[in-house]
């Protein structure tokens, strides 16, 4: 059994266009109906065996759980960091144990927020008219989750593919499609051909980074000591007048093409480890099969952020244009904050609000006609069902009632794409 | 059972809502007195009254539709040909609502939540907290926040605004201090300071910092206006106001970024240091600090009702406007204020100018 994909990038960029319209005059309240549509549609594009999914989300639903959440965080968030600081203050005499005390406080939230969220999406998706779902289990979760982030990092990144693997193990061994408990296979070592990119691409870095500054330096004078290389470095990137003598510069090149390995063995490794996974995933009768080609991920990722960001940029710029022409050349370049000032001051938050709105709306239609649709796509048609016989074998589960939705997810801003 | 109206089934197919397997449709009709939408399937004849049929939105694929019955949360049809729901009176009507009650009392809640915290839980522990924060803690959040504010203040956007420490002037301005604050033995040194910035404002900070901006000082008609506004600064000093204002922010900030999420991110630095700064602090705090000036006036032998002129020359000056001394000129009750200040100048009392001329020109000039 195949996986179509159908619906057009034009539809959708008006679907967000319009929801993120009515987000911002609604001052964020819509975001939540925004986010369910768009959902509904993404789900509705995905047709496994011909026929759609569906997204049964209610945005009041999700409305309410928002509401739950900032109920119980407001306390946590509100009194703890006050707390935190006070004890930061007194005992250390500094901000800094007080802000990185609050950071770690919230990751755990922060991983219960996710479980929770990918539960209640999991709780509302159908295909054929049977529900999906994701056990209880969010504390588990965010336990393992630091866990296994802390071996990850004694262990220097070694035993990273096997969080990766636990971690998914654990969602997946807890998901249902109606009567039928999925399963996920293999091992974790299996994820460390995945790695391989990334790998070498740590290693050619090092390498360049040894060839560049200790066998063969670029900025021969500068090995004696730290202080001094730093400094050439700044000199040479911020004072064009004052080059240094450098032994075969050309070499430098060598660094964004470092760079660009990095990140291509970074988006190598997420995708490649959810192919193998999912080629790895069974219920009863139903087996997966996944084509995911991280290149063409890599593509999608590089094409798709560079033309938002264009695009974007070009939008700024024709604003700001526009600005210049309502107001005058003087009301935008003043010498100090006084313009500011002279304004009521609710009329210009009201300006730098929906500037700023207006950003986040912008990138958020483009990111989702050019990076989410085409990713969705290609997870769509790269996937497969070689065997679905099972199918006959299921039979629909009962709703998940829940009430805080994805409310802590929402309140914590960690919506993701969509 | 006569149908008079059928619709082509090609492609259609049906789920029951228990198996994930299609049925075969085999005839779609509506009831001839169009009150009922017949589906016949492999496996039966479903029917569900034309008005409970809705169409399920934003769909990816143009024309062909999902209809579902709100009789049966489950069912759904799916049927490429578009003139079904064409035919039904009101397959694009939202479902039934429900639970709204319930989303208005828990919108409350959090209204409530939000209010009760910002309002009476955070001021209230941070009021009894200041009073146990030593005063090298007091002085490491006054160090950070002075530094944060002359950054945020600053034009170019790359240095802090710069001090004004002219050697003359300085002089001056320590002369002044010297005489609130000799031999009182305060619990905390004061260390005052003036910000090259064009606001008429002044401002404490946690650690016994006072900063005055030379638009107050360029604003004062003498030099008694000034030292008065020291007086002022020194009281929310000594009563840890400052430090009570901190604490608040720090809790307040983390509950708004809650609540506005993405937007407050950035602007949450940028709020609190315009908070610190405008500090509206309580009425009480306010005629706490008054009144602790006008003694330290009266004691040092300057004129109490010199904060009563400074007051009436901003608001002469100024109006009402904001962004201009909100510090001073936010509460309702300035005129009591300048009231109180002109009531604590006794008839009679030989007060001296806290500063003379030479000094007071030298103060004036302490930016350049
Ligand atoms: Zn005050």
């Amino acid at each position: 059994m195949g996986v179509e994909f159908v619906g057009k990038r034009g539809a959708l960029f008006w679907l967000a266009l319009k929801t993120g319209f009515f987000t911002i005059l609604t001052l964020g309240i819509y975001r939540f109906w925004m986010k369910t549509r768009l959902r509904r549609w993404y789900w509705s594009a995905i047709r496994p065996g011909g026929h759609p999914m569906e997204y049964v989300g209610d945005p009041f639903e999700k409305l309410l759980g928002f509401f739950i959440a900032v109920v119980i965080l407001t306390f946590y968030i509100g009194i703890v960091n006050l707390l935190l600081m006070f004890v930061s203050f007194s005992v250390f005499n500094s901000s800094w144990v007080g802000y990185l005390a609050s950071i770690a406080g919230v990751i755990p939230i922060w991983f219960y927020a996710r479980y929770r969220a990918r539960r209640y999406v999991l709780g509302r998706t159908r295909w054929r008219g049977v529900r999906f779902a994701l056990e209880p289990g969010a504390w588990g979760y965010a336990g393992r989750a630091m866990l296994y982030w802390f071996l990850t990092i004694i262990s220097l990144g070694v035993l990273w593919p096997r969080m990766t693997f636990l971690l998914e193990k654990y969602r997946t061994d807890r998901t249902y499609f109606g009567s039928a408990k999925l399963l996920q296979g293999g091992r974790w070592q299996m994820l460390y051909r995945a790695a391989i990119p990334f790998v070498l691409a740590l290693v050619a870095t090092s390498g360049v980074a040894a060839w560049l500054l200790l066998i063969d330096p670029v900025w021969p004078d500068t090995l004696s000591d730290v202080d001094r290389a730093i400094r050439s470095v700044y000199l040479l990137l911020f004072q064009d007048g004052e080059m240094l003598s450098m032994n075969w510069p050309e070499r430098l090149f060598l660094i964004p093409l470092c760079m660009s390995a990095l990140v291509y063995g970074a988006i190598h490794y997420r995708w490649a480890t959810k192919r193998i996974m999912a080629n790895h995933k069974s219920a009863d009768g139903v087996r997966f099969a996944s084509k995911i080609k991280p290149p063409r991920v890599t593509m999608i990722y590089v094409l798709g952020i560079s033309l938002s960001y264009s695009v974007l940029v070009f939008g700024l710029a024709l604003l700001i244009l526009l600005v210049i022409g309502a107001l005058g050349f003087d009301a935008v370049l003043g010498d100090d904050i006084a313009v500011m000032a002279d304004m009521p001051q609710w009329l210009s938050f009201v300006l730098l609000g929906a500037l700023y709105l207006g950003v986040f709306l912008l990138w958020g239609v483009l990111h989702n006609t050019f990076v989410t649709f085409p990713l969705m796509r290609h997870m769509a048609l790269t996937t497969t069902l070689p065997t679905a016989s099972g199918l006959a074998r299921i039979s629909q589960r009962t709703r998940d009632e829940f009430a805080e939705a994805e409310g802590f997810a929402e309140a914590l801003d960690l919506g993701a794409a969509i | 059972m006569s149908s008079n109206r059928s619709f082509d089934v090609t492609g259609a197919s049906y789920f029951d809502g228990d198996v994930p397997l299609p049925r075969n449709v085999r005839t779609l009709a509506l009831t001839d007195d169009g009150a009922t939408l017949e589906i016949e399937t492999d496996q039966g004849t479903v029917s569900w009254p034309a008005g409970s049929v809705r169409r399920v939105s934003d769909m990816a694929k143009q024309g062909a539709a999902i209809l579902r019955s709100t009789t049966d949360p489950l069912a759904r049809l799916c049927t490429p040909n578009p003139f079904v729901a064409a035919a039904l009176p009101r397959a694009n009507r939202a479902a039934p609502p429900k639970g709204r009650m319930r989303l208005a009392g828990w919108a409350l809640a959090a209204v409530g939540a939000v209010a009760v915290q910002i309002g009476i839980l955070i001021p209230l522990l941070a009021d009894n907290l200041a009073e146990y924060v030593p005063p090298a803690g007091e002085q490491a959040l006054g160090d950070a926040t002075f530094e944060q504010i002359r950054e945020v203040l600053s034009e170019t956007g790359t240095n802090p605004i710069p001090l004004c420490e002219n050697e003359k002037g300085r002089a001056a301005l320590d002369q002044a201090v010297a005489k609130l604050t000799d031999d009182r033995g305060f619990r905390q040194d004061i260390k005052v300071y003036v910000l090259d910035h064009s606001m008429i404002n002044a401002f404490a900070l946690p650690g016994g910092y006072v900063v005055l901006f030379r638009g107050l000082i360029d604003a004062a008609t003498g030099p008694d206006e000034v030292v008065a506004v020291l007086g002022h600064e020194i009281g929310h000093v000594i009563s840890r106001d400052p430090t009570r204002h901190a604490l608040r922010s720090a809790g307040s900030i983390g509950v708004l970024g809650l609540l506005f999420g993405d937007f407050a991110g950035g602007a949450a630095v940028l709020f609190l240091t315009e908070r610190l700064i405008s500090a509206q602090y309580s009425q009480e705090a306010e005629s706490g600090a008054d009144a602790f000036a006008l003694e330290l006036l009266a004691e040092a032998g300057i004129n109490p009702g010199a904060l009563g002129d400074l007051f009436e020359t901003m608001r002469r000056k100024h109006g009402e406007r904001d962004g201009v001394a909100a510090h001073f000129l936010s509460h309702p009750a300035l005129g009591e204020r300048i009231d109180a200040a002109r009531a604590a100048e006794k008839d009679g009392a030989n007060y001296t100018q806290s500063l003379d001329d030479a000094a007071w020109e030298a103060l004036r000039n302490i930016c350049e």
